[in-house]
């Protein structure tokens, strides 16, 4: 398999915190990369370090096994190729979103046919030559992702891009991300949305103390389709005392938001269906089985204390 | 490069900022020609009246002798009287309209102030006279319309004379406008970085892009000053392209008005580059609209404020900011006179044109680009 | 209120555009005091040896036509008026030579008007040369009001008590001198300098909206806060002005605020005395009204039309107006005095010199505060009103 972007040991620092140790990591083409973790942990500046907007202080970002940051020629080569989505506080306010697909079309001297595509799959027709200065907060935020789209690079950085979405964009964005990795693009994601990152993402990474971490060597078998855990809520102490002593071989685990976690991995039905009448019969009716959810794994990294 | 362009034709095409300079360079132009056409500028029967009262008074500062070619009047009280004397035959040529008289008596009145000069006690009337440049330069001025027996104009000025002050005013302050305008080139980026970071181009290239696009502007205020004044045509007249303005280069000149508005419209251009790329510099170091105006208008003015710097830096292409100043010879007025070559001082501008440009390409970098 | 009175402060004052203001006024203060104030020659200044000169040039003509008869009658008259006038300057020489100043005082006042009387319709003699410059049409009319104000500042001397000196007499004191520079530019580059303090107090804010959108207080509450910081900051440009008022004052004296400023009446042209403390009050307020308006002008254009390079193009063009349309001895054919923009030259209308220069009696003190502080408040009321309009927000 070839990679397309890589990352050799990198390492960021501001005065004496360590915000990127020692990365390196391979990105394939045709994948959706998730980046998360809360706010302040390095996600914006593994970005910053990607485009070569913060030199790194020590590792090289690598593109097509050859290009580097070397140079300010190779910058631009590479640029070319790699792309950042907008901040949509930094749209032109008298310029008209069409206008603004234009520019990035012709910055990246893209397929022109790709403007208007765009603009019917995100539904912005209505609005789209108007001035963004009229814009509200989820119009702009749709205009900034379709410049990115409009660019059509190779590899695209998507910091937050589904902030200030309703649901049905949010479905719109995913689909059309999902067509972008059909196309053989490279998307790295950057979110603290944690629900729809699972549909589509191939690999999801959780950043903290300056590492990244698969999500599935936090949580082995996270990604396969299995029956894993049941989820419990309001579970009390004096009763979760109980169940331990039912079921001493099982591990549970309570989370920082009140769910109680039951890892079922490795059970045959028998001791599920033993745990599912023991519930019904403490009267906690709000309890699912299924697999962790990324939520979950969140909780669990972040918000132990 | 032409997407580029094209990207900051479509910024830049809706942006207020560019509409409102256009109009506002219109009507300070059209401005201008509504007073010259109803202050009769140029016209010689105007000007001229006034002139006699300070040589008089320059007479008054002697005590009243002889001043016959034998009297035992001093030689500059002779000179001064001579002078004197010379007015009223200028104001009958002009009355009766008869230039080669004017030509001649004005001739023959440079000629006495050329060699009060050089005689005692000048000192004493020097506030009262011309100074020696703006004499020589009238005297060649005359003696040019002598020799290519150019018809004087008594009228007042007409479209191509207009056009050479015109040109003279706007020139001189030139360098300041187009600094106050371009003041913000690039602050305004920094408000839409995450666009403009990450185009796949080099910053030097973006800087030039972004140039092209501000003198495309530049340009278009130049050719208002052409078409705003041609309503003098139906007024006034076209006049003559080929009439002369004297002008110090080195020594004094004569260049037909065409030649002097050429000259105007190159230095324009050169000092329009250079205030632009200046502005980018400081922009992207001090971050600040107001302070990049301030820093800009304070090394205009210093070479004014400390005069001793215009001799002790020849080369500073600050002096050559006030090109018509440069080009009236004005520098050799001061206390210490510095000739000031116009020519040279193209030169210099265009060489630090091409240093601000070696800086841009190499010192600045996007990384540089910060939000503010 | 006061909070966000404290934050403004705090921002105006640490806005670097603000203080590299205050660094300029800084460096022209200095410049003025090392450059400026030691290259100022007063043309009426006190000269014995030109004093000499003359009485010798008029002595030496009396005795040599004195007793002839048949006299042209030119000479005669000229015999009529020179021993009278030879008399003030001898009272001059000899008191400047005595060191007695009040003497010298006296001379020089009778010397101005005797002088002035002669001079003022006649065709043979002259004012000082140095008012006859290359192409001053009106050298003529200036040297009137230039012996005028001689005349009466001396006079002033004669009978105020203030302690004489030959600094004061060529007005080289540090409070004559801010004197001379409030009839001067001054109070241009201090609007100048509020013009560029006020001129992003509002838009300033568009930089950071969603900080400031919220803070519960009033737009127009908001726009008073503004404009009492601006105002407050414009003040304190006096402070590095002082640098330059007290390395004078420590050079040349201070000069007191008993001094006579002469104030030129039109209507009856003649100059009367004013103490220079009623001068600089009057200029203190004048400019404090001017300093409201433009603060005004840039908080209504920042609500009106959201441009900074609206607020500087504007102001500038208040200042600059008058420069446009000046010509002397306009004010008998137009009503310049009925344009705010007529008195921006504070002192120059205070001391009376703008009616003689316009030669138009209407241009006073009082009539230019009322226009400038009503303009002031139709501007204000203005701006409170459009302040409620939802149309225009303070922070788009």
């Amino acid at each position: 398999m070839i990679d397309l972007l890589e990352l050799k040991k990198i390492g960021v620092r501001f005065g004496d915190k360590q915000v990127l140790k020692d990365i390196s990591i391979k990105f394939q083409p045709g994948e959706i990369i998730g980046l998360v973790a809360p706010n302040g942990t390095g996600k914006s500046t593994l970005m910053n370090v990607i485009m070569n907007y913060l030199p790194p202080n020590q590792g090289q970002v690598i593109l097509n096994h050859e290009l580097q940051y070397s140079s300010k020629a190779n910058e631009v080569k590479i640029h070319q190729d790699v792309s950042m989505m907008p901040d949509q506080s930094d749209l032109y306010n008298h310029v008209s979103g069409k206008n603004h697909l234009k520019i990035y079309q012709e910055m990246w001297n893209s397929d022109p046919k790709l403007i208007d595509e765009t603009i019917v799959k995100l539904g912005m027709e209505s609005y789209v030559k108007k001035k963004t200065g009229t814009y509200s907060l989820g119009m702009r935020q749709r205009l900034c992702f379709a410049m990115q789209i409009v660019s059509n690079t190779q590899v695209m950085l998507m910091d937050e891009v589904m902030n200030g979405l309703d649901p049905t964009h949010v479905e719109l964005i995913s689909q059309i991300l999902l067509q972008k990795k059909a196309e053989g693009k490279t998307i790295i994601i950057a979110s603290h949305l944690l629900e729809n990152l699972e549909q589509y993402a191939d690999r999801i990474f959780f950043m903290k103390n300056g590492e990244l971490n698969l999500v599935d060597d936090v949580s082995p078998g996270f990604s396969d389709n299995k029956v894993t855990t049941v989820r419990v809520s309001n579970f009390s102490q004096e009763l979760l005392i109980v169940f331990k002593k039912q079921f001493p071989e099982l591990a549970v685990q309570i989370l920082p938001n009140g769910k109680t976690l039951i890892d079922v991995k490795e059970q045959d039905t028998i001791t599920l269906g033993a745990i599912t009448q023991y519930l019904i019969a403490q009267r906690l009716n709000d309890f699912s089985f299924g697999k962790l959810t990324l939520n979950d794994l969140y909780s669990l990294e972040y918000q132990q204390s | 490069m032409r997407s580029m362009l094209k990207t900051l034709f479509i910024i830049e095409k809706t942006n207020k900022k560019n509409i409102f300079a256009c109009l506002i360079v219109a009507l300070c132009i059209i401005g201008m020609v509504v007073y010259a056409n109803s202050t009769e500028l140029g016209n010689p029967i105007k000007e001229k009246s006034s002139e006699s009262l300070p040589v008089k008074v320059a007479m008054n500062k002697f005590q009243i002798v002889d001043a016959s070619e034998y009297g035992d009047g001093s030689d500059i009280y002779k000179n001064i009287v001579k002078q004197y004397y010379t007015y009223p035959k200028q104001g009958m040529a002009l009355k009766t309209e008869q230039p080669e008289l004017f030509i001649d008596t004005a001739i023959e009145l440079t000629e006495l102030r050329k060699q009060a000069f050089e005689m005692e006690n000048y000192d004493l009337v020097a506030g009262n006279l011309p100074s020696k440049i703006e004499n020589e330069m009238d005297s060649s001025y005359y003696k040019y319309l002598k020799e290519h027996s150019l018809e004087l104009s008594f009228g007042s000025l007409s479209f191509y004379p207009f056009l050479a002050f015109l040109f003279s005013i706007v020139g001189s302050v030139w360098f300041v406008l187009i600094g106050i305008y371009s003041s913000n080139i690039m602050i305004d980026d920094f408000r839409h970085i995450s666009i403009i970071k990450g185009y796949p181009i080099a910053f030097s290239k973006y800087v030039l892009a972004k140039c092209i696009t501000s003198m495309g502007i530049v340009v278009i205020f130049i050719i208002e000053l052409f078409i705003c004044s041609l309503p003098l045509i139906y007024f006034k007249g076209l006049g003559q392209a080929s009439y002369p303005v004297a002008v110090f280069n080195g020594g004094v000149m004569i260049y037909p008005i065409y030649k002097y508005i050429a000259v105007s419209i190159i230095y324009m251009i050169v000092l329009a580059i250079f205030a632009i790329l200046l502005s980018v510099i400081l922009n992207v170091l001090l971050k600040n609209v107001y302070l990049t105006i301030f820093v800009q208008v304070i090394l205009v003015v210093l070479p004014i404020l400390f005069p001793g710097l215009i001799e002790l830096i020849p080369f500073n292409p600050f002096n050559y900011v006030n090109f018509p100043s440069v080009l009236n010879g004005e520098s050799l007025n001061l206390a210490m006179p510095v000739a000031l070559n116009s020519n040279a001082g193209l030169l210099y501008l265009c060489i630090s044109i091409g240093l601000l440009m070696a800086i841009i390409k190499w010192v600045l970098s996007t990384g540089k680009l910060q939000k503010i | 209120m006061w909070a966000y009175f404290k934050w403004e402060l705090s921002q105006f004052f640490t806005n670097k555009k603000n203080i590299a203001v205050y660094v300029i006024l800084l460096f022209l203060a200095i410049y003025f005091v090392l450059k400026i104030a030691p290259s100022y020659e007063p043309i009426e200044k006190v000269d014995v040896a030109e004093m000499e000169a003359r009485y010798t040039t008029r002595d030496d003509f009396i005795k040599s036509v004195e007793g002839k008869d048949n006299m042209h009658p030119s000479v005669a008259f000229a015999l009529a008026i020179f021993p009278g006038w030879n008399e003030y300057d001898r009272a001059r020489i000899d008191a400047i030579g005595d060191k007695d100043y009040l003497k010298y005082a006296e001379g020089t006042a009778g010397w101005y008007l005797y002088s002035d009387q002669l001079i003022v319709n006649s065709g043979d003699f002259f004012y000082n040369p140095l008012y006859y410059t290359y192409g001053n049409n009106y050298a003529h009319a200036d040297g009137h009001y230039g012996y005028g104000y001689t005349a009466s500042r001396f006079t002033g001397y004669v009978e105020g008590s203030s302690e004489l000196s030959m600094e004061l007499f060529e007005e080289r004191t540090a409070l004559q001198t801010l004197q001379r520079m409030l009839n001067d530019y001054l109070p241009i580059v201090l609007f100048i300098s509020c013009i560029f303090l006020s001129v992003d107090i509002v838009l300033k804010d568009r930089r950071n909206p969603s900080l400031l959108k919220g803070f519960p207080i009033a737009d127009w509450k908001k726009l008073l806060m503004k404009g009492i910081v601006a105002f407050i900051g414009s003040v304190l440009t006096f402070i590095p002005l002082c640098v330059g008022f007290i390395v004078i004052g420590l050079q040349n004296g201070f000069g007191d605020f008993s001094l006579p400023v002469p104030i030129y009446s039109y209507i009856e042209e003649t100059f009367t005395n004013m103490p220079m403390s009623t001068f600089i009050l009057k200029n203190v307020l004048f400019m404090a009204i001017w300093f409201l308006f433009f603060i005004g002008i840039s908080l209504f254009l920042s609500i009106i039309l959201k441009a900074e390079f609206a607020n500087l193009f504007v102001s500038f063009l208040l200042i600059a107006a008058e420069w446009i349309y000046f010509e002397r001895v306009m004010g008998a054919y137009s009503d310049i005095e009925r344009y705010p923009t007529s008195y921006v030259q504070v002192g120059q209308v205070i001391s009376g010199y703008r009616n003689f220069v316009y030669e138009s009696p209407d241009l006073t003190y009082q009539y230019g505060l009322t226009i400038v502080g009503c303009c002031t408040l139709f501007l204000m009321i203005l701006t409170l009103i459009v302040s409620k309009f939802k149309r225009f927000k303070l922070i788009a």
